[in-house]
């Protein structure tokens, strides 16, 4: 097997499985089927095309920085201003960064990556008024989807590793598609089918909520304290 | 095959302003970095872009979104034929209705409506009012095959950029080819208050004391990382025709970086213009450079040379991105103010901003102009 590795990060992004017609909620990590019609817009399939192979693939996230949640109030109106539609409430992710992780065969993932680098259509991050910040795929791995999701180094932006500066590791959450077997967490309407505007279709996905410990490169250990560390290279003499 | 992607990055000082307001009139934000930022949303910019696109376009390559289509078409049913006068409403209903754009039978007197904001083109408005009145001289109702398609070609300028979405008649759906991030301020910004206080004018003969009304109003001022990028081959696919998608390059370059929205501006009178607008034609991907300010330029209280600091922060990182990535663009322009933003005159030509917009959209026709 292959894994595929995403760095998803930037200043906004939006991912929705339950969005009802004013309200349109994010949820606290990347979906599947984001990630897959991501994917897919790189390829160039268009919404109506049938997703194939991009069906087969198991998906994966781990939650490098958590971000926060904001609400955008947005209003609609004429050109001219005097017709006012409904009010719209769009909640998105602020500042967080995840690490997603596709794993399938080698040549499919070896395209999905060109792609990414030559996307057919412009990629973004659920919604598309985020697009990514940085680049977005970190390449083609051999191993396990598991396995790579509990190993890759910590993503984080160097601001959130240096708060947590005191602690040699981190614990990381992870979401993963449940293999056979496994005790699963939860279940979302989060499994790609079609994305045909005129049908869109989602199944069920059952996941695994997970955590694993990444060792922190900005960790320092805690010296004997001293008071004139905040003056920071000032000795007293 | 080529292709041919056109990032926009905008450096942009505005005063004490609210541009943006959420529904408790505060400016809107948003954090990156850990920091909190002023925030203007994408929605917001991009009205800014299609008022402004009447200044660089002719009517006739622009669209209007409305509800009231109805109106719209029986006034040039009208125009048509003026003995078509009386049933002009009633026609306009029945061509919508034939695309599957109303529903409705509009009352006596009244116009048919269309159950959402439709955007549709001039000359989309125009075809649907010469199929009306096609079908009246022949005695017949129009046909819906002729109908959509009549609101499916000849898409205007600024549908082809920011893209349609008809939720009950999906064949009519237009992909956007323009993304538009939320600008984002460079630095921390704290909403501060005006606390003011109205004077009623005629209180001052009388012996009375205090104030007619209070109230404050929430702004802030920041320099904005504003960023959008244009997919040219996917602009062109829309409109179909190379001349008009050069145009409408060279129309959104300048559209893009003139416009403001317009909140508040009667009591900031916050219009002004970008510091510097650096402009990358790539062929592989688009690149955001907002990475440049997740860590915040200068601290909340030094707003001197805040500019200049972004100016330089930008012009390394996007170096480092290039260097790192091996992705430099085809080819780069930038327009800047001054020596502040000198720095980022290493990233491409320097060009006074009509210039840069004419480059751009002469290098856009170069590329695409070999294909049918």
């Amino acid at each position: 097997m292959s894994v595929l590795l995403m760095r998803l990060a930037g200043p906004l992004q939006a991912w929705g499985t339950r969005s009802r017609f004013v309200h349109r909620h994010t949820e606290a990590a990347p979906t599947k089927s984001g990630v897959i019609g991501m994917l897919a817009a790189a390829r160039g399939i268009r919404r109506t095309d049938p997703l194939t192979e991009l069906l087969e693939v198991s998906f994966g996230v781990r939650i490098d920085q958590p971000g926060q949640v904001i609400r955008d109030f947005q209003v609609a109106r004429t050109l001219d201003g005097r017709t006012s539609m409904p009010l719209t409430y769009r909640y998105y992710l602020a500042d967080a960064v995840f690490l997603a992780a596709v794993s399938g065969g080698r040549a499919l993932l070896d395209g999905l990556h060109d792609a990414l680098t030559h996307p057919h259509f412009p990629i973004f991050l659920g919604r598309r008024s985020c697009p990514p910040a940085g680049v977005v795929s970190l390449g083609v791995h051999d191993g396990e989807l598991t396995e790579r999701l509990a190993t890759w180094n910590w993503q984080a932006s160097a601001w959130h590793q240096r708060e947590h500066k005191s602690q040699r590791t981190v614990r990381l959450e992870i979401l993963r598609d449940a293999h056979d077997g496994d005790p699963i967490t939860e279940t979302t309407p989060d499994e790609p089918v079609s994305y045909d505007p005129t049908h869109r279709q989602h199944g069920w996905r059952s996941v695994v909520r997970e955590h694993t410990d990444v060792n922190n490169p900005l960790f320092r250990p805690i010296t004997d304290h001293d008071p004139m560390d905040a003056l920071e290279g000032w000795s007293c003499t | 095959m080529t292709r041919t992607i056109i990032d926009v990055h905008i450096l942009h000082t505005v005063p004490p302003s609210n541009l943006n307001r959420d529904d408790a009139g505060s400016p809107k934000t948003a954090v990156y970095g850990g920091v909190r930022r002023a925030r203007v949303s994408s929605q917001a910019w991009k009205r800014a872009v299609r008022l402004a696109f009447e200044d660089h376009l002719d009517d006739e390559q622009l669209g209007e979104r409305t509800k009231r289509v109805g109106e719209a078409i029986a006034a040039r049913i009208t125009n048509l034929d003026p003995a078509l006068k009386d049933e002009a409403a009633t026609l306009a209903f029945d061509v919508l209705k034939a695309a599957g754009l109303a529903k409705k039978e509009p009352k006596n007197g009244t116009q048919a409506e269309s159950e959402y904001l439709l955007f549709l083109s001039h000359r989309q408005q125009q075809r649907l009012a010469e199929l009306a009145v096609d079908s009246a001289r022949a005695g017949k109702a129009p046909e819906g095959k002729a109908a959509k398609d009549a609101a499916n070609r000849e898409h205007s300028v600024d549908i082809a950029m920011f893209g349609r979405m008809v939720a009950d008649v999906s064949d009519i759906n237009v992909d956007a080819a323009v993304q538009v991030a939320h600008a984002i301020s460079v630095h921390g910004v704290s909403n501060e208050f005006d606390y003011f206080t109205a004077v009623d004018d005629r209180k001052h003969d009388i012996q009375e004391t205090g104030a007619g009304m209070i109230g404050s109003i929430e702004f802030n001022s920041s320099t904005l990382y504003r960023y959008a990028t244009i997919d040219v081959d996917r602009l062109q696919e829309t409109l179909g025709d190379p001349a008009a998608t050069k145009n409408a390059v060279q129309a959104f370059l300048l559209a893009f970086a003139l416009s403001m929205p317009t909140g508040k501006q009667n009591t900031f009178a916050n219009g002004t213009r970008p510091d510097a607008v650096v402009v990358q034609l790539r062929d592989t991907r688009s690149i955001n450079l907002v990475g440049a300010f997740e860590e915040p330029v200068g601290d909340q209280t030094d707003t001197a040379g805040r500019v200049g600091l972004a100016a330089q922060a930008l012009a390394d990182y996007t170096t480092q991105v290039h260097q790192a990535y091996g992705d430099e663009p085809v080819e780069a322009w930038v327009t800047h103010v001054g020596p502040r933003t000198a720095p980022l005159a290493t990233l491409g030509t320097v060009l006074p901003l009509p210039g840069l917009a004419e480059a751009v959209a002469s290098k856009v026709a170069e590329r695409i102009g070999g294909r049918p």
